[in-house]
């Protein structure tokens, strides 16, 4: 071989680059330099023998550990005992709605009832608001409850819907544009004092000319509208607002109003216009026919459910006589877990206990289901999987309904427990977005599917506890 | 301290076998062991060609078998089907033989192209249009077959032109296609300028070890730190769900995934060519900084040059190219970019980024036609003005272009069109900026080397490569590889959604 053919130095590097490597991946190479800790390096970390991971502490003992099979049977264990005597559920592992706790409260009782008023008659219409925050943003997860609970108890209309929303434009189950002269109080921005916060979390107040406009799309139950409401402050002087061009002068003086129309058969939209007089908040508007089931859809992006608190006793009394919910659902979790190893939660429950112990004192006959947290996936030397802090909030957050006498629904669970994000993801249907935090619209769609399947085993067990079909 | 050496035997016999969810790349350790064994096998037999031949085949063989399974076969069977019909062509004398055994090579090569990538596509449109429920296959995609599908084209196309002649020996022909440094991620080589080379005695000087030294350390800089980074930590994001992002967010996502997939693809070819250099073969670049383009027609001589030289070669061409007038022209150029974008992928997606692109060089060459016409010669300021504004406006089309290119549906696509221009939001932009200042300053620093990087820095750098001996090259790479690591295994940024 000719001295200056240099064919053999690609292998001379590369080998003693592997040396190198190899060499330093025999000790541990980690270091940390001005509190930034460097990683290791470990050319040989897939093939070495795994050493077995400790057992987790962190992971929330079940109260009783029960067969993975449970929620398959249960409907007809649960056929054959009286309610009070249900067997108790591993929180951690049911996949129903779990209401079996030891505070006398009502869990899903008034819902459950009121959906079987509805079923035979006796009541005209049942509503759920259902709180949450981006993972409902667009009417995700709602709209598919919604068209599966109207199809079953009848009703047609997407519900509440506010004044301006920042997903209006992707919300595939109204047409909504509004003008951009709206002044909007909500959670985040401080609102003054005397500004009270509606439902959906905000007030918004107009100015000159302004306006929000709705149209129906074209999917079933959701092509026409029957009845409109719109919803807003007290009055004290004198406002009027156009609904497709016809002036109405408002006139509520309670700390929440309605002025409710039936649509006019030859208008497809609606077009609420601001015609001066002194500016009062407004709230949103409501579509709904005269009887059936609504699901309203309370999204605010970025919140934890704390924010709930500053609803105000005023806005939710009246609200519960003018436009009552009969079930009211909490889903949070995504913003709670920020920090995916952190494992403690007290300072969320502290908050939360808060927040519900106004909502129950202030709709006491309303039932509750608080939703446990979706599972969340985190990068973790290399992998996506659950992150710590999952189990740790649904424990929170299970002891929360515990406490409060609310029903409970562990969507970690329904959706398949530990690694399912990762798997919802990756899958070959992708369900879920690269966040591992948020669904796509199938995984919201299938989401909806299985809390409507959870709400119903609920309402076949309650209302016909012996026949065992429904 | 833990036990270090504590091999799981069973673990190490898995890694060596297929696993459909941990694909081979360049940059995992496992690629660097077979590197390793591979220079040493083949440095041992390169004394004759039948030696270099084999071992090569080989260690590419096994290298197909652990990226795609089983469908290694594929390879081998084209090779067979190619190599003797390149010959009997050539032999052949009467033309409508020759024409016969011409249809056949396309047939056989395109059928199993689209047998693999395209069946479900087309199953979805009969089941559309005819509200029919024909089960898609679900076929796993064959591993770089779209890459050694157009090889055997243009190998046996230029048989019977009559350009080269035919291959005398199978594993000459084999060794061509299996080659595993371009197996996954091309470039596209042609046989004519591969199969001269393999006779050539393996001879390395000292440019070549520091080119080869300098692309492979430039394209693993380029897809991991630069394109996988921006790509995990903020673009993804934004392609996700576009409609949960502001418009600002959204605008730069799209010049974060222009960087992206630019990093990611000319990356992987840059390691390629860097890696068959170091094992005696030359292959010609398949990029040349393409954003620094003033036109689109300009841009498409600079991007993947390997795919639309392919292009042009044996489908503009035999279109009948320029010769048969300007509309044909036109027609035919947009033809050709409606099956190229169809080539990068089954969807219509993929299709309309072609028909974009053809449409713009048809355009542009309308343009072209015009200026050589009017014979205006800009020089001076003009000449420098009308070029920034050429480059200006030739990104930003290439970028409109990639929307759709990358988005996984035309909704997703019109969302983040939809957000930038309605839903713009300017005023997060410091918010933006401090959560996520490490992709940003990547981006400045990846989009920076593109633009104002002098040509000549590529030239310096690879000629003081060259002059590094053995032992500093081994610490140039250990000190890279071990800041590689570090940039891999940090925590992805979780996504920031702004409220409003």
């Amino acid at each position: 071989m000719p001295a200056n053919n240099r064919s053999a130095h690609p292998f001379y590097i590369i080998a003693g680059t592997m040396v190198c490597l190899l060499a330093l991946s025999s000790v541990n190479n980690s270091f940390s330099l001005q509190g930034y800790r460097f990683r290791k390096v470990d050319l040989l970390a897939d093939i070495k023998k795994e050493i077995p991971a400790r057992i987790s502490k962190q992971r929330p003992l079940a109260q009783k550990p029960a067969p993975d099979t449970l929620h398959a049977t249960d409907s007809l264990q649960a056929a054959q005992m009286p309610a009070h005597t249900r067997p108790s559920y591993d929180f951690m592992t049911y996949t129903g709605i779990q209401e079996n706790f030891d505070t006398a409260s009502a869990g899903m009782q008034h819902f459950l009832q009121a959906l079987q008023e509805l079923k035979e008659g006796k009541r005209r219409k049942v509503r759920i608001a259902y709180f949450g925050d981006s993972m409902i943003e667009g009417d995700l997860i709602t709209s598919d409850l919604r068209d599966s609970l109207q199809a079953i108890f009848g009703g047609a209309g997407v519900g509440f819907v506010p004044v301006t929303s920042i997903v209006a434009a992707f919300r595939g189950t109204i047409r909504h544009t509004f003008s951009d002269n709206w002044t909007d109080y909500h959670f985040k921005n401080n609102p003054p004092e005397d500004v009270l916060l509606g439902l959906s979390g905000h007030a918004f107040f107009p100015e000159a000319e302004s306006w929000a406009k709705y149209s129906p799309v074209q999917k079933r139950r959701l092509d026409r509208f029957k009845r409109v409401s719109v919803f807003y402050g007290p009055v004290a002087g004198n406002c009027n607002v156009a609904i497709n061009n016809k002036v109405y002068t408002l006139t509520g003086t309670a700390p929440l109003n309605e002025l409710s129309l039936r649509q006019d058969t030859l208008q497809r939209s609606v077009l609420l216009q601001y015609a001066g007089g002194e500016p009062l908040p407004f709230y949103g508007l409501s579509f709904e026919s005269d009887t059936g089931i609504y699901v309203d859809n309370f999204s605010f992006r970025g919140i934890s459910g704390v924010e709930l608190g500053k609803l105000r006793s005023r806005m939710l009394q009246q609200m519960q006589r003018s436009h009552p919910y009969d079930l009211v659902v909490l889903h949070y979790g995504a913003n709670v877990l920020f920090r995916p190893e952190a494992t403690d939660y007290s300072w969320y429950q502290q908050l939360m206990q808060r927040v519900l112990a106004s909502l129950r004192s202030n709709w006491p006959r309303t039932s509750f289901l608080i939703v446990g947290t979706a599972d969340k996936a985190y990068k973790k030397a290399d992998h996506y999987v659950t992150a710590p802090g999952v189990p740790a909030l649904l424990k929170v957050q299970h002891a929360l309904a515990q406490e409060h006498g609310t029903a409970y629904w562990n969507l970690y669970a329904a959706m398949g427990g530990e690694g399912s994000m990762t798997h919802w993801v990756e899958g070959d249907t992708i369900l879920a977005n690269k966040d591992y935090t948020h669904f796509n619209r199938h995984g919201a769609a299938r989401v909806g599917a299985l809390l409507y399947k959870a709400i119903m085993d609920e309402f076949k067990q309650e209302v016909h506890p012996y026949s065992g079909s429904y | 301290m833990e036990k270090i050496i504590d091999i799981d035997v069973q673990k190490l016999l898995s890694t060596l076998l297929y696993n459909p969810e941990d694909p081979v790349l360049f940059n995992s350790a496992f690629f660097f062991y077979f590197f390793a064994l591979f220079l040493l096998c083949y440095l041992l037999f390169s004394g004759s060609k039948k030696g270099r031949v084999w071992v090569f085949t080989l260690f590419s063989l096994y290298f197909f078998y652990k990226a795609c399974g089983y469908y290694v076969g594929l390879v081998i069977l084209s090779a067979i089907v190619d190599f003797n019909l390149a010959r009997w062509l050539h032999q052949a004398q009467r033309r409508s033989l020759r024409v016969f055994l011409l249809v056949f090579s396309i047939v056989v090569n395109i059928g199993l192209l689209f047998y693999f990538k395209y069946t479900d596509f087309f199953i979805g449109i009969i089941n559309e249009v005819t509200a029919g429920h024909i089960r898609p296959l679900h076929l796993l995609l064959p591993i770089g077959i779209s890459f050694y599908t157009f090889e055997n084209l243009s190998y046996t196309i230029d048989v019977y032109r009559r350009e080269i002649p035919p291959v005398d020996d199978f594993m000459d022909y084999l060794f061509f296609l299996s080659f595993f440094p371009k197996l996954m991620m091309g470039p596209i080589v042609r046989a004519a300028d591969f199969i001269p080379q393999i006779s050539q005695r393996y001879y390395l000087t000292a440019e070549d070890i520091g080119t080869g030294m300098y692309l492979i350390i430039s394209g693993l800089f380029k897809k991991m730190v630069i394109s996988d980074f921006i790509y995990l930590n903020f673009v993804q994001y934004i392609f996700d769900d576009p409609s949960k992002h502001t418009g600002l967010e959204c605008l730069l996502g799209v010049y974060g995934y222009a960087l992206v997939i630019y990093c990611d693809f000319s990356g992987y070819s840059d390691m390629a060519i860097g890696i068959a250099r170091w094992t005696g073969f030359r292959i010609p670049p398949n990029f040349e900084t393409p954003y620094r383009s003033a036109s689109i027609t300009e841009f498409w001589r600079r991007w993947h040059i390997s795919l639309s030289s392919w292009l042009r070669d044996y489908l503009y061409i035999p279109l009948g190219g320029n010769r048969k007038g300007k509309v044909r022209q036109y027609i035919n150029l947009a033809l050709t970019m409606l099956i190229g974008g169809f080539w990068h992928g089954a969807s219509w997606n993929f299709i309309f980024w072609g028909g974009l692109h053809g449409t713009a060089l048809a355009l542009d060459k309308v343009r072209l036609t015009w200026l050589k016409r009017s014979g205006m010669v800009f020089s001076g300021w003009g000449a420098i003005l009308l070029k920034g504004l050429g480059i200006l406006l030739t990104f930003h089309f290439v970028c409109f272009c990639w929307i759709f290119f990358k988005a996984a549906t035309f909704h997703d696509a019109w969302a983040l069109i939809h957000q930038v221009a309605y839903d713009f939001q300017p005023e997060i932009w410091k918010e933006l900026y401090l959560g996520y200042r490490t992709v940003f300053a990547l981006m400045l620093l990846g989009f920076g080397l593109h633009f104002l990087s002098a040509s000549g820095g590529q030239h310096v750098m690879e000629k003081a490569l060259a002059r590094v001996p053995v032992w500093g090259s081994v610490a140039i790479l250990v000190i890279f590889i071990w800041l590689l690591i570090q940039v891999k295994t940090t925590q992805p940024m979780i996504p920031i959604y702004f409220q409003f």
